[in-house]
């Protein structure tokens, strides 16, 4: 797990909030919501890490989006974490722009939990049908 | 009528409607035989076609006549060819000057007639199926007409069924020579590609092509495109037998060596998957033309 | 035809033809909406040498309009909802419906879901139910026979 996370820590020694090693090959690393795309251009282009999936949920201190990373030759999973704490308009940049294979989760993320992607492409509905009506997001705690 | 009742019967339409839905349910038991699985009893063709009869037809919107005549017309001419065929087997005086290429022609009509009612389905995936027969008759053509121009030259340039099987007869079976084995394997594999087995099946594709060019028929019309299949399945390794096989046609030997074709069918149908539609292309028109033409170029030198 | 007689002989009166045709040989076509895919494993278990089925006539069929038998798995939502009533209107009649596995005859635990409206005996009138979390391919193997016996009572 040493040089992965040894060269995030290095580049963005000011940024980062906080380490948590969840298991031996698993690490979670929490950016505030303004530099995830700064970190995920690196994680992506210079270390070589493999976009996974993009997770979402909705905590008591606001909304967490995780970016999950995969570093395919040792088989460790980098995470990247978000806390968004506004609840009534959360917003963040969009990645889809850096890596096109995030534009569907970022869809889904949206459509299911409220969050906006700046930039983003193409923000239609991805499984809910068309005319799902407007503010009702069903996995936030407070929908129906 | 008397032509009446070998068409309709013996060695016509009945005939070898029987024997090639047997020749079906051989098929699917050797394949389930060979996966360890028991396989279908020997009646399970005849029943689905009866219950194909029993549904109800459903017409497209926007489907012209052709969706209904294409299926008739195709088993309509594999008939013929199999009233021919037997007729020529059963009596080599009768045929005529000519009947060989009457023969060729018409099995090209069962792939047309599937072409044409893919085409006048009006649905995207049947005019995929539809134009990738339409490659694959372009693909299989070429040797398979070169193959049947070597036989020709061997038979002295006669062009009439009946001449081929008594020159057969008389000098030996065009197999036992250089240009016939060769011509024999480059018509085995266009044989494949005319009966839709495996690994030539890309008209009716299922997983791929949602039933591809048959997608949107249903009851009667898919029954007369079962039957056609079967049918064709019974003329050609009879056609095969006719032009490379023909020293022994008695009963006993003609059984025999339609079971043997039958089981290299099966055998390469089992062990090989589906090629693209390139790959059949590069396929026929690479080796197998080679080897057709080899075939021709030896006929000629009398090998 | 001439053979309706004889399969009048045969049979008895009650069954025609046409009925014990279609009992022996039932063309089955997949439609899965949105299930969890453990259904859909143990559907396609159904033609594996262990509970080989082909031995029955039945297979599965690329398209709708070749089928006997429409398969239904999984939980229909808003999307999948309409679809499975127009694929149930393309099939050639007549045509079952079978309901393979807990979601499909009854969405168990997604009953309050946001997302489901109905279950599938709304949207399609289904002719057996088998329930199963996933159903063992031995009761989806009763279900088929508890089919067949209902057509052939018909």
């Amino acid at each position: 797990m040493g040089d992965v996370v040894g060269k995030i820590r290095e580049k963005f020694y000011g940024q980062i909030i906080e380490f948590e090693e969840k298991s031996e090959r698993r690490i979670y690393i929490e950016f505030k919501p303004q530099d995830i795309p700064e970190a995920v251009k690196f994680v992506f282009r210079d270390l070589g890490c493999r976009f996974a999936t993009a997770t979402g949920t909705d905590t008591p201190q606001g909304i967490e989006i995780l970016y999950h990373f995969s570093y395919d030759p040792r088989g460790e999973v980098v995470s990247l974490r978000a806390l968004i704490p506004d609840r009534k308009n959360p917003q963040i940049q969009s990645i889809a722009t850096i890596i096109t294979g995030a534009e569907w989760i970022e869809r889904e993320i949206w459509e299911l939990l409220g969050v906006n992607f700046i930039g983003h492409p193409n923000l239609k509905h991805l499984l809910l049908i068309d005319d799902w009506p407007e503010g009702k997001h069903p996995l936030r705690h407070d929908h129906g | 009528m008397k032509a009446l009742f070998s068409y309709l019967i013996f060695p016509g339409f009945l005939f070898s409607a029987c024997v090639g839905l047997l020749a079906c349910w051989v098929d699917r038991k050797v394949t389930a035989r060979l996966q360890w699985r028991v396989g279908p009893p020997w009646y399970q063709n005849f029943l689905d076609i009866v219950k194909l009869f029993g549904k109800e037809t459903i017409l497209p919107e926007g489907a012209k006549l052709t969706f209904l005549l294409s299926p008739c017309l195709g088993l309509l001419s594999v008939a013929l060819v199999a009233t021919i065929l037997g007729v020529g087997i059963l009596s080599p005086a009768h045929s005529f000057m000519g009947d060989l290429i009457v023969v060729m022609y018409l099995l090209i009509i069962p792939a047309a007639s599937l072409i044409i009612g893919a085409f006048s389905s009006r649905n995207p995936f049947a005019s995929i199926g539809a134009s990738r027969e339409m490659k694959l008759i372009l693909g299989y053509e070429l040797p398979f007409i070169l193959a049947v121009i070597a036989v020709i030259i061997k038979a002295k340039c006669a062009i009439k069924l009946g001449t081929i099987i008594t020159c057969q007869m008389a000098l030996g079976s065009y197999i036992a020579s250089f240009s016939g084995a060769l011509a024999f394997l480059a018509v085995i594999f266009c044989m494949q590609a005319k009966l839709g087995a495996v690994p030539f099946d890309l008209a009716e594709s299922e997983q791929e092509l949602m039933g591809g060019a048959l997608i949107e028929y249903s009851g009667f019309p898919l029954a007369i495109f079962k039957l056609t299949k079967a049918l064709m399945l019974y003329v050609m390794p009879l056609f095969l037998i006719v032009l490379f096989l023909g020293k022994d046609l008695s009963p006993l030997f003609l059984v025999a060596k339609y079971t043997g074709i039958l089981v290299i069918i099966i055998l390469i149908k089992n062990t090989n998957p589906r090629l693209r539609i390139d790959q059949a292309l590069r396929f026929f028109w690479g080796p197998m033309t080679i080897i057709a033409t080899l075939a021709v170029i030896l006929a000629l030198l009398g090998l | 035809m001439l053979l309706w007689p004889l399969s009048w002989l045969y049979w008895g009166y009650d069954m025609d033809l046409k009925t014990r045709a279609l009992t022996k040989s039932l063309w089955a076509f997949h439609a899965a909406t949105s299930p969890c895919n453990n259904c859909d494993i143990e559907v396609l278990d159904l033609f594996t040498p262990r509970h080989d089925v082909e031995r029955f006539g039945i297979t599965l069929v690329g398209s709708v309009r070749h089928a006997d038998v429409l398969v239904v798995t999984g939980v229909p939502n808003y999307k999948t909802g309409e679809r499975l009533k127009k694929l149930y209107g393309q099939a050639a009649k007549p045509c079952f419906v079978v309901a393979v596995g807990g979601c499909a005859c009854g969405r168990i635990l997604f009953q309050d879901s946001y997302n489901s409206p109905c279950p599938v005996d709304e949207i399609v009138p289904v002719d057996v139910y088998i329930p199963g979390c996933p159903p063992k391919p031995e009761a989806m193997i009763a279900g088929i026979m508890k089919l067949i016996k209902k057509v052939e009572g018909k």
